[in-house]
């Protein structure tokens, strides 16, 4: 094999291209979020994400020598794969909805939004020209533009488990950026945030729980009725 | 002289690929019709019966509607002469370039492929039936939501390699696995991809088995052609099935296998390496076909707005340095 013509641009190592491309599949799955019509794929999805950022989490702990975020690998699968999604079909199958309510938006133009929503994270993270001692500087753009999209999710789809899903998946965005800013962050603080999102997740339960006795739906759109 | 010193004369190996590519597209489509079969526990019609149903179509008369004008019987030798041309800028059969494979890059490849399919749009409007027309203006509608995804695939391939040539591209892909593993690639292939079923017409854009249904795009078009034109209609799309394949193998995915001198040997076993490699694409497009559901027409910008997503995406990372 001769060598590579002018202009061809390098590849990135094999760690960087391993850790990009795990960062980019969660962003990938935040997309299929927005498109995902049965709530219980929604959940699905969610423990998708968190899968991969936990795998992503034992790559860095093991090619960078980070014995901090094997805990955090740990404690993200128990939480954010088993028990908050058990957690959130169990409240589905009780409420016996699997469809999501309507969106505020058709699929196709919800993606091209999020496309352009995201672009402006790439385009707004390229400037703080951060880059983290352990993961690329592209993996921080895509942990911004996670952030937004779940953003979108929350504010356009109209059903409380789609917006409980999207603050759990910024949840999965922040975590993300703050492996690329901080990984050695003390573990004691990272189980701090995994509780918060617990909070999180007694919050959305009581939220939805409450909302569909009142309402016998899932729907947020009926909250915008009067009650005299 | 052993059989390994016989080397061909470039020529021959020119007009080989594109020889390959009209020889062995029928039978891609037999292919995928028999796996896809197979895993319907039917037993399946031959690997070869599409050749057969083209023999049969040449002997058949040809008809025309009245009043349809000269473009309805030129559009299938048009079309023809499209897809005849393009295996020539693709690699096919060689790591090197032929001669004429500079002629057009990826863009001049794909302005020819969507003339191939202007030329057969015109062709059902001038006939006035409205199941032909309804088919050619789904086509072109659909067409012109799938090119942005193509253009920011070329646009991937011109970040990574600074040239839209589809041998450098595969060149580079050769280079190293690095190269093929790294996250933009990935992404842009999978955009091709699922172009690359909405193109050939497969689940779930749209049923592919010759029934006729409301839901039909592209096989609704050569609704009113007969005899030898609906066969190099048919023959036709075959081709365009087995162009895109090989630009999907043989420039993204995996551009091994090909011949890197001019032998015998070499050339030949390029051919069969491509055979293997089509086919093995076509099981897995038989896959897809046999486990998903057909969209509705409405949700098929859907499937072509999550190909856009993954598109930008391998430009966005290749851009920020990522991938």
């Amino acid at each position: 094999m001769g060598p590579l013509a002018e202009g061809v641009a390098a590849p990135p190592s094999s760690y960087a291209g391993l850790t990009t491309g795990l960062a980019v599949l969660m962003l990938v799955i935040e997309f299929g979020m927005l498109q995902a019509t049965l709530l219980r794929a929604q959940v699905r999805l969610y423990a998708a994400q968190s899968v991969v950022i936990s795998i992503l989490a034992v790559v860095v702990a093991f090619a960078r020598s980070v014995p901090e975020l094997y805990g955090l690998a740990a404690f993200s699968v128990l939480l954010k794969v088993v028990a908050v999604p058990l957690v959130m079909l169990r409240l589905l199958r009780r409420t016996n909805q699997e469809i999501a309510a309507s969106r505020a938006l058709g699929v196709a133009s919800m993606v091209l939004l999020a496309v352009a929503v995201a672009a402006f994270g790439f385009f707004a993270s390229a400037r703080f020209g951060l880059a983290g001692p352990v993961l690329p500087a592209a993996t921080l753009a895509v942990a911004v533009a996670i952030v937004l999209v779940s953003f979108v999710l929350m504010i356009v789809r109209r059903d409380v488990v789609s917006q409980a899903i999207g603050f759990f998946a910024l949840e999965n965005g922040v975590s993300l950026a703050s492996m690329v800013v901080a990984a050695g962050l003390p573990l004691i603080l990272e189980v701090v945030f995994l509780f918060d999102l617990l909070v999180a997740v007694v919050v959305f339960a009581v939220l939805i729980r409450v909302h569909h006795e009142q309402a016998e739906s899932l729907s947020t759109e009926t909250l915008t009725e009067l009650r005299g | 002289m052993t059989l390994h010193a016989i080397t061909l004369p470039i020529p021959v190996v020119q007009a080989l690929q594109v020889l390959t590519v009209l020889i062995t597209a029928p039978g891609i489509n037999g292919v995928i019709a028999r796996v896809e079969a197979r895993l319907q526990g039917r037993r399946g019609p031959r690997v070869l019966q599409p050749y057969f149903d083209l023999a049969k179509l040449f002997r058949k008369e040809a008809l025309a509607p009245i009043g349809a004008s000269w473009v309805f019987l030129a559009a299938p030798l048009i079309a023809m002469t499209c897809y005849l041309t393009v295996p020539l800028l693709i690699p096919v059969l060689t790591t090197f370039p032929l001669p004429l494979a500079y002629m057009g890059d990826i863009l001049g490849g794909g302005f020819i492929l969507a003339l191939a399919s202007f030329v057969i749009a015109v062709a059902a409007a001038s006939t006035g039936s409205p199941y032909a027309q309804l088919g050619a203006s789904r086509a072109k509608t659909f067409a012109a939501i799938t090119e942005p995804v193509v253009l920011f695939v070329v646009f991937t391939v011109a970040l990574v390699t600074g040239t839209d040539l589809p041998y450098a591209l595969a060149k580079t892909v050769r280079a190293s696995a690095d190269q093929i593993v790294r996250p933009a690639h990935l992404l842009a292939a999978a955009a091709l991809f699922m172009v690359i079923l909405y193109e050939t017409g497969r689940i779930p854009v749209e049923t592919h088995t010759g029934t006729n249904e409301f839901g039909m795009i592209e096989e609704a078009r050569p609704f009113e052609h007969s005899g030898p034109y609906l066969a190099l209609l048919r023959w036709g799309s075959t081709m365009k099935q087995l162009i895109l394949f090989v630009i999907l193998i043989n420039v993204f995915v995996a551009p091994w296998g090909l011949a890197s001198d001019a032998t015998l040997v070499a050339v030949g076993l390029a051919i069969l390496a491509l055979i293997g490699k089509a086919a093995l694409l076509g099981a897995g497009i038989a896959v897809i076909d046999d486990s998903f559901a057909k969209l509705r027409l409405f949700k098929i910008t859907e499937f072509v707005s999550a190909a856009f997503m993954l598109a930008v995406l391998s430009v966005f990372t290749l851009y920020f340095g990522g991938g």
